[in-house]
């Protein structure tokens, strides 16, 4: 039986080659996914032994305050005095200790413009002599005046060694010279690293004696933990610090960027998903077609003496073959795709130091998923072929199709609990207008139960779905249309899981338009409402102090009005909480917010304004006093508002936010302006262009400007969803080939038949052309349609989040339809060509 | 009673197609395979010739060269005034449409199709207008007036042959060619079958050539025709069960 099976592989080689293609696509997605999770994983390594190359670290302890650290995050640490490392500097075991003086930083390039890092952070740090992580490739270490670069940072800027340039830190733009090239012994993952005179860096980044970290490296011999408990000993007594192994360091990093990760991960194992589960179903059909096309052999095997149990084994190992095959091709594949994004990644400025590898994790779990899959999809044609009587088999009648009543009903019920479901997180209110509590997991159940559901509906969607569909194409291509609908509607359950596969990809494609639609005109119409000043300065990080000095001089500025953020710790929230000191004018003049209670001029009378949501939490209300004041003075509640424009929970007058966030920990983030009476906006956005020049990342933006930004990140963001749903309608693409190129084999005869009594090449070629549309649109428009359900829901949900408008794209939605046609088209045209071919004669005498 | 192979007249007066010298040979050299061996005949018009021969004989490969399905390795074939041998592909399709009709012995009809929208198939692909008339003549003459709007696998075998049967006059071709038109029926409708295509000859005047092994069914036809060997073996005019019978016996190896 195992050579009969292999045998029938052999012989019905295009077939299996096309199934052995689906599970490769499917296993390519998993299989690249994983390694380049290794990749992403070793260059982060990299990074961290390079970033936590110690053997030791002091550090303060987490009193749970929260502060701003020098890269604008927030931490929860004390810092502690850079003197530690000179006391530090004669316990037994230590080579050497070094302070960490770094923070954020400009670099301008040699084309004068920022050196931009598309989101790795752009950083100065101290470098000192003695830090045996530290490499000096080329020049000298820099000294007052100079910075040295590290190779990827010199590569991105275009400079070389003797160069001039600007580097701008917080307030100050330096005019420096490049003395040499840095190695700090890892990938710098696209990151710009500048190395700075440590006495420099401590002026810019410790103003106040402190760092967050005290690195220290032991001597040759000194272990991790010895050096640890000397340094603890040293240090007993000292209060607010830590001492701790870089081991215990380099975990905790670790601990971060797997999250990260791991969530990259998610994302890319959920395409995986996709397309491994449009594999199975090309499988499926693929086994259902090969056992109905042989039932005759099966048959025969049956009737010269093999069991059910035989037949059943036999094409289970053609299953596992093809499961095998797959598999490998697909891992092979599965590298080329992580390469490929590896070197996209590279494109963008982020260098992956990590190669490519096959890693045993990735060949079992790939393995794993090729043949189960296959094998599985296998089994039901499978048990059907085994328990055919061959009597039945022998006589060609072809099992009939099971009724597809009990699946409708649970596809119908399954669709309408879920569209309920989206209905309901959609359309339910509280007595606020808001949505209601839980909403978004009404919807995301309801999703997935109204996607599961209509893929158990589609096949008894098909047939009045694809009647509905063809009636244009029936009418006018006679006879050809009426035929290629027979062909789509006689199979429903065929023609629904083929299609099934573009109906997912669409599904998202269309929901994801939708949403970024409707974010794009929520955004516009938030900021043409809100945004009552004419122009807002900002830049990636901090503002510097100079650049607000400059615009209130400025005559042509009737209204400055700046915000700083700040984090602080309140007694009774649960995380930091994130504080705005703002002007008298801000939100009377510059933007506008919305006033649940209270007035937002109490600003000017030194009170605070809650968010809503932030007051609600704690249950504080309009009166209430909180802690925000100097030394813990009580502050009165003067308004609950909703501000769309700002992340933030509590908006302080700017007077008691310098008094209650340290200084150096407050950043100075936007600066609202408008013209004075008299002056044209050109004219201002002229003056302010002028005052921000010399610091070169900071932008003057109107309302439509800062329109554009955002839509343009928002589009940037759906990029990466169209790019990854493009390979899920390539998979979509080789379903629709499968099943038309194995539906022509079956229907050798009657192609035949229709060509003897004169159909001609053409006209069969359009035939299955039109049937391939039909069956990409059918798919397209049920994926829609889905999407758009579900989509409708999720400015409902997520109206606090500032989706405001629903916006259906219907010219993209109409666009992918057309696409879809064009996919039917061009996934059409081998089997048509195949099927054109094939000779007439030798077709009549088929059985 | 044996007879004795006629030689058709070069030119054939009446002759709705006819075929000179035709060979048609499988393979090549020491193992070629002569299907037909220069064989000369002519199925006159308006008249219902069978075409009867052991298995081997050549007469499936004959009656495909005929009708444009097979290509004859040497020989003229011509339909009406039109020889096929110079024909290509795209024109065999368009003579298959408009000039010839077909009856098979199975799967006769498209299974997605409803029994009327088969009977038009041929004028659909051409695009050709429905003759309202003609059509419901036809479909008067196989009685199928209340099933038109069936689809194949509500009719019987009988019926389905019967539709088949419409389908392939409903052009009102030159010649319509049948391969074993009854060889899956019982012997009640086989009889239905044959009558109507007797019927569509002398009422209708179609010209219809049938391929067969069964001497029942041969004895509908105006006239016989035996093939043995790839050679015309005999050819009776108005046959009978009987002289038929007796024609197959002479047809044998020894004879």
């Amino acid at each position: 039986m195992l050579r009969v099976a292999l045998r029938g592989i052999r012989s019905h080689f295009v077939r299996f080659a096309l199934a052995v293609l689906a599970v490769a696509l499917g296993v390519a997605f998993v299989a690249g996914t994983y390694s380049l999770r290794a990749i992403l994983a070793s260059t982060f390594d990299g990074i961290v032994d390079g970033a936590a190359a110690g053997q030791a670290y002091l550090r303060g302890t987490d009193d749970g305050t929260a502060s701003m650290d020098e890269f604008g995050g927030t931490s929860t640490r004390e810092r502690i005095p850079a003197t530690l490392a000179d006391d530090v500097a004669d316990v037994p075991g230590v080579a050497s200790a070094i302070p960490d003086y770094s923070g954020a930083l400009v670099l301008v390039g040699a084309d004068g413009a920022a050196v931009s890092t598309s989101g790795a952070p752009s950083a100065g740090i101290g470098l000192f002599p003695d830090d045996p992580s530290l490499t000096l490739i080329d020049g000298e270490l820099p000294e007052r005046g100079e910075i040295a670069l590290e190779t990827g940072a010199l590569e991105a800027s275009g400079l070389q060694v003797g160069d001039q340039t600007t580097v701008v830190i917080r307030d100050a733009i330096e005019q420096v010279t490049v003395s040499g090239e840095l190695d700090f012994g890892t990938s710098a993952a696209g990151a710009i690293l500048v190395g700075l005179d440590p006495e420099v860096a401590a002026e810019l980044y410790a103003p106040e004696g402190t760092v967050s970290t005290i690195a220290v490296f032991a001597e040759d011999g000194v272990s991790e933990t010895e050096l640890r408990d000397a340094l603890a000993e040293r240090l007993a007594g000292t209060p607010g610090l830590e001492v701790i192994t870089g081991e215990v360091l380099r975990e905790e990093f670790g601990e971060q960027i797997d999250m990260v990760l791991g969530f990259i991960q998610v994302f890319l194992l959920t395409f995986a998903a996709v397309s491994v589960f449009v594999g199975a179903f090309l499988i499926t059909n693929t086994f259902a077609m090969s056992v109905r096309e042989r039932m005759r052999e099966f048959a025969m095997l049956r009737a010269v003496g093999a069991s059910p149990g035989q037949v059943f084994v036999s094409i289970l190992v053609q299953a596992l073959v093809i499961g095998l095959l797959g598999s490998v091709v697909g891992i092979a594949a599965g590298l080329g795709l992580a390469a490929g994004l590896a070197a996209l990644l590279g494109n963008f400025g982020m260098e992956l130091s990590g190669s490519v590898e096959l890693s045993t994790d990735t060949v079992v779990v790939s393995l794993l998923i090729g043949i189960v899959v296959s094998v599985v999809a296998a089994a039901i044609p499978a048990r059907r072929a085994a328990l055919t009587p061959p009597v039945v088999a022998m006589r060609g009648d072809a099992p009939s199709e099971r009724g597809l009543r009990l699946r409708g009903i649970v596809g119908a019920v399954l669709a309408v609990v879920g569209g309920a479901l989206v209905a309901y997180a959609g359309l339910a209110k509280t007595v606020e207008g808001d949505a209601v509590d839980g909403a978004g997991t009404f919807l995301g159940i309801g999703a997935a139960l109204l996607v599961v559901g209509v893929l158990v509906l589609a096949p008894s969607l098909a047939r009045p779905a694809v009647t509905a569909l063809a009636a244009p194409v029936v009418a006018g291509a006679k006879p050809l249309g009426a035929l290629a609908r027979g062909n789509v509607v006689r199979n429903p359950r065929r023609t629904a899981s083929t299609a099934g596969a573009l109906m997912i990809g669409m599904t998202l494609v269309s929901a994801a338009s939708i949403v970024a639609a409707s974010a794009t005109t929520s955004i516009e119409s938030m900021i043409s409402s809100d945004l009552k000043a004419d122009f807002l300065v900002q830049g990636p990080a901090v503002l510097p102090g100079p650049v607000l000095e400059g615009i209130e001089e400025l005559d042509s500025a009737r209204l400055v009005d700046p915000i700083s953020f700040g984090i602080t710790t309140l007694p009774d929230a649960k995380d930091p909480t994130t504080v705005v000191g703002v002007s008298d004018t801000l939100f009377t003049e510059s933007i506008a917010a919305k006033v649940h209670e209270g007035d937002v001029a109490s600003i000017a009378d030194g009170e605070v304004l809650v968010t809503r949501d932030f007051a609600e939490d704690q249950g504080w209300v309009l009166g209430d006093t909180i802690p925000l004041g100097p030394d813990g003075d009580e502050v009165r509640i003067g308004g609950i508002v909703t501000v769309q424009a700002l992340f933030a929970q509590v908006f302080i007058p700017q007077a008691l936010f310098d008094d209650v966030i340290p200084a150096g920990q407050g950043q100075l983030a936007a600066v609202f302006v408008t013209a004075a009476d008299g002056v044209t906006p050109d004219a201002l956005r002229a003056d302010l262009a002028e005052v921000v020049k010399p610091y070169y990342v900071l932008s003057v933006l109107d309302a439509d400007d800062l329109v554009d930004r955002l839509a343009g990140q928002i589009n940037g963001m759906l990029a990466v969803i169209y790019a990854l749903l493009g390979l899920s309608v390539v998979i979509a693409v080789l379903g629709i080939v499968n099943t038309l190129a194995l539906s022509i084999i079956e229907r050798t005869r009657e192609i035949a038949l229709l060509r003897a009594v004169g159909l001609g090449r053409l006209q069969l070629a359009g035939m299955v052309a039109i049937e391939s549309v039909l069956t990409a649109v059918f798919g397209t428009i049920l994926g829609v349609g889905v999407g758009v359900g579900i989509a409708t829901a999720l400015p409902a949900v997520l109206a606090d989040s500032g989706l405001t408008d629903l916006v259906i794209p219907w010219g993209t939605l109409l666009g992918m339809v057309v696409l879809a046609a064009i996919i039917g088209l061009f996934a059409s045209l081998w089997p048509a060509w195949r099927a054109t071919r094939q000779p007439v004669l030798q077709g009549l005498a088929a059985e | 009673m044996s007879l004795p192979a006629t030689t058709a007249p070069a030119d054939a007066p009446g002759a709705a197609a006819w075929a000179r010298a035709l060979v048609k040979t499988y393979g090549s050299g020491p193992t070629a395979v002569h299907a037909l061996d220069g064989v000369d005949i002519d199925f006159a018009a308006g008249k219902f010739t069978a075409i009867m021969g052991p298995s081997g004989s050549g007469k499936s490969t004959l009656m495909h060269c005929m009708a444009g399905l097979d290509t004859a390795t040497s020989g003229t074939v011509m339909v009406g005034a039109k020889e096929i041998g110079r024909m290509k592909q795209r024109e065999l399709t368009r003579l298959r449409r408009t000039d010839l009709g077909f009856i098979f012995q199975s799967f006769n009809l498209i299974p997605t199709l409803t029994a009327a929208e088969n009977i038009t198939l041929p004028l659909d692909i051409a695009r050709r207008p429905v003759d309202r008339a003609w059509f419901d003549e036809v479909v008067a003459a196989v009685g199928l007036g209340d099933r038109l709007k069936h689809k194949p696998d509500e009719l019987s075998g009988g019926q389905q042959q019967r539709v088949a049967c419409a389908r392939a006059l409903v052009s009102r071709p030159a010649v319509v060619f049948a391969d074993e038109p009854t060889g899956n029926l019982d012997s009640h409708s086989a009889g239905e079958v044959l009558a109507f295509l007797r019927r569509s000859v002398e009422d209708l005047g179609q010209t219809v050539v049938m391929v067969t092994h069964d001497p029942r069914s041969a004895s509908y036809a105006h006239r016989v025709v035996f093939l043995a060997d790839g050679r015309i073996a005999g050819d009776i005019a108005d046959p009978t069960h009987e002289t038929i019978l007796e024609a197959l016996a002479g047809l044998a190896p020894d004879a």
